[in-house]
């Protein structure tokens, strides 16, 4: 799930960047240093899309660093148990396959694919029904439900069902190719 | 608008699942005395014999504690089977209320209410809401087979990974460490072995440990409830299937639903000829709002002008034989059985019903319908009567058939059926009251004489071609 929250963090800021365009040296590392970083509390963090306030900037004693602190908005993805998510097909393997949904890792085990689809090793190893009309392998896109979570400090790692009403396969890339 | 199947739906979903319900609150000690179980399901019922209701007054006529039916009915709203609107008595209402009390010459109420300062008290008011109980019952009951059926399935668990030489265990939240680029299974981090799905080791090991035992006896309860379940709401999933088509009673807001049924009330107190507030606040215990009651109790407001507890007894006596209608009797749109409860009680109800509805909806001209309605009782009476002798002539006509027929069989060598047959066939043929009778069965549905007709049928030795005549009438009706 999408949140847009506001979030804090104490910036250092080396004394070279002290100048005119102050602020937008700020605003570009706490960009590069917080986008794409995952919170286990927060998630993952997707985009910053504004700054609330930048706090009167402390100089740090024998380096001359300074910290301000800065309040920013920003979108973040969390994954949640019970969650329906669409996802892409990574890996596809004898226990299960993984899929990526954003920065999130899933891993569907083969219990929790459907019965009637049955693993097919080889070149382009997928699940595939028996009739063939309905197949699993690397890029295909999947809906899915998060049926566990497990969130670490720094990292999100799900695991998933496709075995139940309206879930499983909503585009196969075998079908086209 | 036919409320008796969904208030068969109410009753039966009151009795599966609120039967051992206790509302008390936490602070308050368990003992026997203050157990309350059953009460949900004796408010449910009460709910399904009233529209809106004042909660006091629901209390009063259940002698329950307001208090105690405040928090049954908080439970039930928050399980969404009941509407609850509360509102300050605003001055005007009081004061129609207060002038409806001083036409009746109630000396009583006058004392109380007499004096201007009337306090705003907030009342509360309650109903149940038909649409939303079917949608919570059946929403329910997917609840419970999901649940069952998934627990079963092993569907939500995270799967279980064993090494089978060193013994670690795993899940699958471990995935993305136990993948090997090598080949497509899992790889213990200790000592690379392969690793087993635990549910995969379980299949295999049939009679393991005691694990297993448990895991199959949970299975074996699991599926044993699912079964029983499927059982023992099989009546309540009937009877939603029963609702599924039919018309949702929909009564509206308190406010919307009060001026509809005031509007009723007025008609039907106009009939009676009397000034419409007093009756309807007499009928109707206190309170500016009255509380009418479903249909065709309506009527009888206005007919007997019976209290309104009388009238709810009434109801339930009028009630009860429908419970055990056949099915094929209640499938068929409820207009029969409306009809057939308004024949028990046999007085010109049907008429009056449908009058009725009328002059509620456009309440202009009710003394035109007034004059309509006496016509149409004096009518009702006239067709009684005539009814009657007719009826008279009828039993004579039979006696003197059965005679006739009971010549023919000591006649004929036919077998019993056939010998039937040829006594039907004189009576067309021979006897002219045979004509009458034919043209007398034909007039029973909309005479409203169902039963009694029944009863001469059996007279006449109706044979078994003649009933199922009758079947294909009521079906069609
Ligand atoms: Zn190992």
């Amino acid at each position: 799930m999408f949140f847009h929250i506001v979030l804090e963090r104490n910036m250092q800021l080396h004394p070279r960047h002290f100048g005119r365009d102050l602020r937008d040296k700020l605003v570009a590392k706490l960009m590069k240093d917080v986008e794409g970083t995952c919170s286990g509390r927060h998630g993952f963090v997707v985009a910053i899309t504004g700054i609330e306030s930048v706090g009167k900037g402390l100089i740090r004693d024998g380096t001359g660093f300074v910290t301000f602190p800065v309040k920013y908005q920003c979108v973040v993805f969390r994954p949640f148990k019970g969650e329906i998510s669409e996802a892409v097909v990574t890996m596809v393997n004898k226990m299960g396959f993984f899929a990526e949904a954003g920065p999130v890792q899933i891993f569907v085990s083969n219990h929790l694919i459907p019965d009637d689809m049955e693993f097919q090793s080889g070149d382009i190893p997928n699940y595939t029904t028996s009739d063939g009309s309905v197949k699993i392998q690397k890029d295909s896109e999947v809906r899915l439900k998060i049926i566990g979570t497990r969130v670490d400090a720094t990292e999100i790692f799900c695991i998933g069902t496709i075995k139940d009403d309206f879930l499983g396969v909503i585009s196969d890339p075998g079908a086209t190719s | 608008m036919s409320v008796e199947p969904f208030n068969r739906l109410v009753k039966l979903a009151a009795r599966a699942f609120y039967d051992d319900i206790t509302t008390k609150g936490d602070n308050q000690p368990k003992t026997g005395r203050s157990d309350n179980r059953g009460i949900a399901v004796v408010v449910l019922d009460a709910l399904t014999r009233r529209q809106w209701v004042r909660e006091e007054d629901l209390a009063k006529d259940l002698k329950l504690h307001s208090k105690q039916l405040r928090r049954t009915l908080r439970f039930f709203e928050e399980e969404k089977l009941v509407t609850r609107d509360h509102r300050k008595e605003t001055a005007k209402g009081a004061k129609v209320y207060s002038a409806a009390v001083a036409a009746t010459g109630d000396g009583l109420h006058t004392g109380r209410d007499g004096d201007d300062k009337i306090k705003l008290h907030t009342h509360s008011y309650c109903c149940l809401d038909y649409s939303q109980i079917y949608d919570v019952v059946r929403y329910r009951l997917h609840r419970m087979k999901k649940k069952l059926k998934d627990e079963l399935e092993n569907k939500n668990t995270v799967q279980e990974y064993v090494c089978p030489n060193c013994g670690k265990r795993y899940n699958a939240l471990d995935a993305l460490r136990l993948v090997s680029p090598e080949d497509e299974y899992f790889h213990c981090e200790s000592c690379n072995g392969e690793l087993v799905a635990e549910s995969d080791k379980l299949a295999t090991q049939e009679n393991g440990d005691g694990d297993d035992n448990a895991r199959r006896r949970r299975r074996d309860k699991l599926k044993d409830m699912l079964q029983k379940m499927e059982e023992q709401l099989k009546p309540l999933m009937d009877q939603l299937g029963r609702v599924k088509d039919l018309a949702v009673p929909e009564f509206g807001s308190l406010q919307a639903w009060e001026v509809r049924a005031n509007a009723a009330a007025r008609a039907a107190n106009g009939d009676s000829g009397s000034t419409d507030p007093s009756k309807s606040s007499q009928g109707l215990g206190f309170g500016g709002t009255p509380m009418p009651f479903v249909g065709e109790t309506k009527v009888e407001v206005a007919f007997s002008g019976i209290e309104e507890k009388g009238e709810a007894i009434k109801l339930e006596s009028g009630n009860s034989p429908m419970k055990i209608l056949p099915p094929w009797l209640i499938k068929q749109g409820m207009n029969l059985t409306k009809e057939q409860r308004g024949e028990v009680k046999q007085e010109a109800k049907m008429e009056g019903t449908s009058s009725t509805v009328d002059v509620s909806d456009e309440k202009k001209l009710t003394g035109e319908k007034d004059d309509v309605k006496n016509l149409q009782d004096e009518y009702v009476k006239a067709y009684y009567a005539a009814l009657l002798v007719k009826q008279r002539d009828q039993e004579e006509a039979a006696k003197r058939e059965q005679e006739l027929s009971n010549r023919n069989i000591s006649d004929s060598v036919y077998d019993t059926s056939s010998e039937r047959q040829v006594g039907m066939k004189s009576k067309r043929e021979d006897v002219d009251e045979g004509v009458d009778d034919v043209e007398w069965e034909e007039a029973t549905p909309a005479g409203n004489t169902g039963e009694s007709s029944k009863v001469h049928d059996l007279n006449v030795q109706a044979d078994a071609l003649e009933d199922d005549e009758d079947d294909i009438d009521w079906e069609e009706g």
